[in-house]
């Protein structure tokens, strides 16, 4: 079985029941009245049209954290050190690099794309393995992307919130990210074989841990000032993706060929 | 993975929960920067300082009223519901949220013991400033956290907090609007959600 048709068949275990689940479970938010301006207004702003969906998925992801996710965190903070914490996140965003070279290429950002590329042969090597991030103490920081990032630079609307079962906050445009994330690694890219398929689980596995851990005391922060912890999510998740838009656009220019005056940044 | 920067940040500036008021005069970057240096001493001062947590929290609670347009807050996280709030209810309100807010400060401070911070620039947005610095403490990440700062009659006053692009004061706002919308639109279902909880931390502590 190839490489990729594992990562396929993995995807789709996880995928297929939560979608078919949660269209099982489909429910709509009732609209306010036209006649009532403000209370529509409101509505339409807020674009959340499966609320009462998304909040039982909310309730089942952090019922799912609170006996699974969470301990297991703690545990995984008590046997390492933030040294340690970090330079995993700096091995699992190493992985990803490709995929941001990738999707700056199709933003129209070659600057960016070129910095992604740099990072991951340096951090790959100098780096070892990615592990230390010696790219960005000569010039080359890690700047954020992904495909929602993408189709968003393309003028695809956010469109409707969405709260995935195990997946979290996306969107009608950013839940296109889960499968092309799925499938742009390096991993991909190597001849299939037991020891790389192992070595994607154990990666797939500390990158949840290692995540979850970095979020023990904001989660528990807002679970403990929050008075609607959805909405709360919903409104950190909105506000955050439209930051992320405006520093990739704000990051980069597009690149032009000298015979055309370069548009004003 | 790019959820991770804004709730990271996040847990950062609660102490410091802030929000809106009506500008009146533009203040300059120096004078803010001046201010948010000023106001972050005193802070890591107390957070770091010697005594009780119960009396951190009293000191706490003094410096946010020093330096926060507390009394403006009620007015923008309601929005849109200050117009359906009697007057009666918007009085309870600005009273719960005070009460609120000292509550959440109480429940950082052991989160923030050895807490530094950095003042690194000052950029105006219009007849506010936006104050960055980047707050340390030990086994956390680093995080960026901007200080927005209005002329508030003629003193400088903290109105938002910007942590990795998200407004604590938008984000207060929507969880508050979400406890509305869900009941129906009554004011009454997010004051009794605040008493609720504000009697929930009480027990616990």
């Amino acid at each position: 079985m190839t490489n990729l048709n594992r990562r396929l068949r993995r995807g789709l275990a996880l995928t297929v029941p939560a979608l078919i689940t949660a269209t099982a479970l489909s429910g709509c938010a009732t609209p306010p009245p036209k006649s009532d301006t403000a209370d529509y207004q409101a509505y339409q702003q807020l674009n959340d049209p499966l609320e009462p969906t998304n909040r039982a998925f909310f309730k089942v992801n952090r019922t799912l954290d609170t006996y699974v996710m969470k301990p297991v965190a703690e545990g995984y903070v008590a046997i390492t050190t933030q040294g340690i914490r970090n330079h995993v996140t700096d091995f699992t965003s190493n992985i990803d690099e490709p995929a941001r070279m990738l999707n700056f290429m199709a933003e129209g950002y070659p600057a960016d794309a070129g910095t992604s590329l740099v990072r991951f042969l340096v951090n790959s090597t100098i780096g070892i393995g990615g592990i230390f991030d010696p790219a960005s103490a000569i010039g080359y920081p890690k700047t954020s992307t992904d495909f929602g990032i993408t189709l968003a630079t393309w003028g695809v609307p956010a469109g409707p919130y969405l709260y995935l079962p195990l997946f979290g906050p996306s969107g009608a445009r950013d839940v296109w990210n889960l499968p092309v994330q799925w499938f742009a690694t390096p991993m991909e890219a190597a001849p299939a074989s037991t020891a790389l398929n192992d070595f994607g689980h154990a990666e797939d596995g500390i990158n949840l841990i290692n995540t979850r851990a970095t979020y023990l005391q904001p989660i528990d922060q807002i679970d403990a000032t929050a008075l609607d912890p959805y909405a709360t999510f919903r409104s950190l998740y909105r506000q955050s993706r439209a930051s992320e838009l405006q520093e990739v656009k704000q990051h980069d220019h597009r690149t032009w060929p000298d015979w055309y005056s370069r548009p004003a940044k | 993975m790019y959820f991770r920067r804004f709730i990271v940040g996040v847990a950062t500036s609660v102490p410091m929960l802030a929000v809106m008021a009506g500008a009146a005069q533009a203040i300059t970057p120096d004078q803010a920067k001046s201010f948010i240096t000023a106001s972050g001493d005193k802070l890591v001062a107390i957070v770091n300082g010697g005594g009780s947590q119960d009396q951190k929290a009293s000191q706490l609670r003094h410096l946010v009223n020093q330096i926060v347009a507390v009394n403006q807050v009620g007015d923008y996280v309601l929005g849109r519901y200050i117009n359906v709030a009697t007057p009666a209810q918007k009085q309870q309100f600005e009273a719960l949220f005070h009460q609120l807010l000292s509550y959440n400060i109480t429940y950082q401070i052991k989160a923030y013991q050895g807490v530094s911070f950095k003042v690194n620039s000052a950029t105006p947005q219009g007849n506010d400033v936006l104050v960055d610095t980047t707050v340390t403490a030990p086994d956390k990440a680093p995080a960026d956290v901007g200080w927005i700062v209005e002329d508030d009659s003629g003193q400088p006053k903290i109105i938002d907090v910007i942590v990795a692009g998200t407004s604590l004061r938008i984000t207060t706002r929507n969880d508050y609007a979400g406890v509305i919308t869900d009941h129906g639109g009554q004011v009454a279902a997010l004051l009794t959600a605040m008493q609720n909880q504000i009697t929930r931390i009480s027990a616990s502590q």
